[in-house]
């Protein structure tokens, strides 16, 4: 199928609309989720999502999306006060809780998937397409449902975003100031229950944990304001879904669902990666230059030294010399503090390699760099940090 | 205190058989506790005394199992504008995103209705604030990127902007440089001689003397309480912390020794 055939297929697009608005949804809960440090949370949410599918099936007769989703949200909500209760009226910590939730519940929604199949026969109606998802079943009647979640989540987080943000950030201070911090605290796990009722559909209880975490792990590595965080988040969701349906279309009807995942999972990758202040690249390039500017300082206190003790401000030293003190080449190290002013080139004797010796602005810095190290209130002074880089400041 | 005795509704803090207990274990036993408007009062007491305890059940944080407290003559309930907190600093994710005139702000957060964003006007308090506290140039920067002497200054600008009449601190001087630490005690002093009460939970023995007129003495119980002069005696302080620190012999010996004055010279 052509890009432009696929946008103009009907499934297509409610595919395409239904992984827009997941990832909005989880981009905008996830963020909060991942802030709390509840990302596993999520994971037992989805899961505990399952036996709630089957039992509004059960209700409802039949494959009906609003009853299955309410079955869903119901069984999240209450999984979530179970474990709530279990850390506080047992000596289970947090993620033992969350652990037991999360299998106990998925292994009772297998129960009643497989007692569905067994009696209800044909009219079952591909549930277990809820355990992986199965986008390409959208219909246009399941979008105003996930529509009308996202637009609520997203209304309830504008109108109390100041409470929400302190109760994340400080919930001690937050009760101080008279917040309903346990009343806050239950809305926002619900509402992580919702993103994965919206998720249902599209990525299945499996794999929605990842949607719930990926999007706003991304994100965080990006910006620094949770008023940034919040929409970057909704949008890396939104093009990790797009992404997902287009490639599925595209393809051979690939799995949405998973694609959409691996989507969200390579702009957490190469978030982690290539973030400008947090990325793992960035730290790596930062030690590089800490660790050249550091070889760059001695082979100038080596310079000074050698000068002082030859009482020559000018002391020409052989390339060869500083290479045997150091143990191994010295010569670009040289030549980038000759690109800073602070050595020369000299020609000395014919015979002999190259010689280098201190400018006067490079004796100047020597003797800073000398001080510097050997006075005790060193690291209030005006370090040589900024100076020893001046080619990346 | 000269003058009649005050009463309930006199005091600053007044709280009167408080009991706290986690898990059936009494962390507070029949607290009885008053301390007066105007003063500077340290809370000290070895671990697990349950100063930080006390301090969030005023708040409002631990429900008491029995007892009640008041705030100017009401349940802190009825005094949260009045009141300010500064908690410990490792309470929080240094590492959440936002800024530190952002954090300053959310001490606004209380005034502000529930649908209300902070503005222009809690801008400029929350400026105000930093200036106090000599971070203005911080204003815009990444907390994560704070001092630990810095991050307690953001909270203290915080509660500063809370315009309140009772502050409670959690240890706001622990792990801070001995120039943070000037510069707390000093803010915190010119508010108690602008009529605030200061409440704080202070670990430092050896300090107690130089920067408070008022001590509470607690270890579950309280040990003592009352003007620092007549509390912070030996004796006092071996009943809470059982003699076992040689400090207090040395820093308690002779209770005749004159009060230093407060701002004075360590």
């Amino acid at each position: 199928m052509s890009l432009l055939a696929a946008l103009t297929n009907y499934t297509v697009q409610n595919v395409l609309i239904g992984a827009v608005l997941l990832g909005c949804v989880s981009g905008l809960l996830g963020t909060f989720a991942v802030l709390r440090q509840q990302s596993l949370l999520g994971d037992t949410l989805a899961h505990a999502a399952l036996p709630g599918v089957c039992i509004g099936f059960l209700i409802a007769g039949g494959r009906h999306l609003g009853w299955i989703l309410a079955g869903a949200l119901a069984t999240g909500v209450l999984t979530a006060m179970f474990v709530v209760l279990m850390v506080k009226r047992s000596r289970l910590k947090t993620d033992a809780a969350l652990g037991i939730g999360l299998s106990v519940t998925f292994a009772a929604g297998v129960v009643l998937l497989t007692y569905i199949q067994g009696t209800a026969g044909a009219s079952q109606g591909g549930l277990d397409s809820f355990l992986f998802g199965q986008a390409a079943a959208t219909r246009r009647s399941d979008l105003w449902v996930m529509g009308a979640i996202t637009l609520a989540s997203l209304v309830l987080v504008l109108a109390c975003w100041k409470q929400f943000k302190l109760v994340v950030f400080d919930p001690l201070f937050a009760r101080s100031i008279g917040l309903p911090v346990v009343v806050l605290e239950v809305l926002l796990t619900a509402m992580i229950a919702l993103a994965v009722v919206v998720g249902l559909q599209m990525v299945g209880v499996v794999l929605m944990t990842s949607m719930v975490i990926a999007p706003a792990a991304a994100a965080r590595q990006w910006v620094n304001r949770l008023e940034h965080m919040v929409p970057l988040a909704m949008l890396l969701g939104v093009v990790a879904g797009v992404f997902g349906a287009l490639i599925s279309a595209w393809g051979n009807n690939l799995a949405t669902g998973p694609l959409v995942v691996l989507a969200a999972s390579a702009l957490v990758l190469v978030s982690l990666l290539a973030a400008p202040r947090r990325g793992i690249i960035r730290e790596r390039i930062d030690r590089w230059h800490a660790r050249r500017a550091l070889g760059q300082r001695q082979i100038l206190a080596t310079l000074y030294k050698l000068a002082i003790k030859h009482r020559d401000r000018h002391y020409p030293v052989e390339l060869g010399m500083l290479d045997s003190f150091f143990g191994l080449a010295t010569r670009r190290a040289l030549q980038r503090l000759e690109q800073q002013g602070l050595v020369a080139r000299v020609g000395h004797m014919r015979e002999e390699g190259p010689h280098w010796t201190l400018t006067d602005t490079g004796y100047a810095e020597a003797e800073r760099l000398t001080h510097f190290m050997a006075s005790d209130d060193g690291p209030t002074r005006p370090g040589p940090r900024g100076r020893g880089t001046p080619e990346h400041g | 205190m000269s003058g009649p005795p005050l009463h309930e509704p006199d005091f600053a803090l007044h709280v009167e058989d408080l009991t706290v207990a986690y898990e059936g274990k009494p962390v507070l036993w029949d607290i009885d506790l008053d301390i007066p408007p105007g003063v500077m009062a340290a809370i000290i007491g070895p671990n697990g005394a349950g100063k930080s305890t006390l301090l969030k059940t005023v708040l409002g944080v631990l429900r008491p199992t029995a007892g009640h407290i008041r705030v100017h003559g009401a349940p802190p309930r009825q005094r949260l504008r009045r009141i300010a907190y500064v908690p410990q600093r490792s309470a929080v994710d240094w590492d959440f995103p936002t800024s530190v005139l952002d954090v300053v702000m959310m001490g606004r957060y209380g005034h502000l209705g529930w649908l209300r964003w902070p503005g222009r006007r809690e801008r400029e308090r929350a400026f105000a604030a930093l200036e106090q506290v000599g971070l203005t140039d911080l204003a815009g920067r990444q907390i994560n990127q704070l001092s630990g002497g810095q991050q307690q200054r953001v909270f203290l600008a915080r509660a500063l902007v809370q315009e309140a009449d009772v502050y409670f601190l959690d240890e706001p001087l622990a792990g801070v440089d001995a120039t943070t630490e000037r510069t707390i005690v000093q803010l915190l002093q010119q508010l108690r001689d602008a009529g605030k009460t200061l409440i704080v939970v202070h670990h430092d023995l050896q300090t107690v003397r130089d920067y408070f007129d008022w001590l509470v003495i607690l270890n579950v119980r309280v040990a003592a309480q009352g003007p620092l002069g007549s509390v912070y005696t030996a004796e006092n302080l071996r009943r809470a912390y059982g003699g076992k620190i040689a400090l207090i012999e040395r820093a308690a010996t002779a209770p005749d020794t004159p009060e230093r004055p407060l701002d004075g010279p360590r």
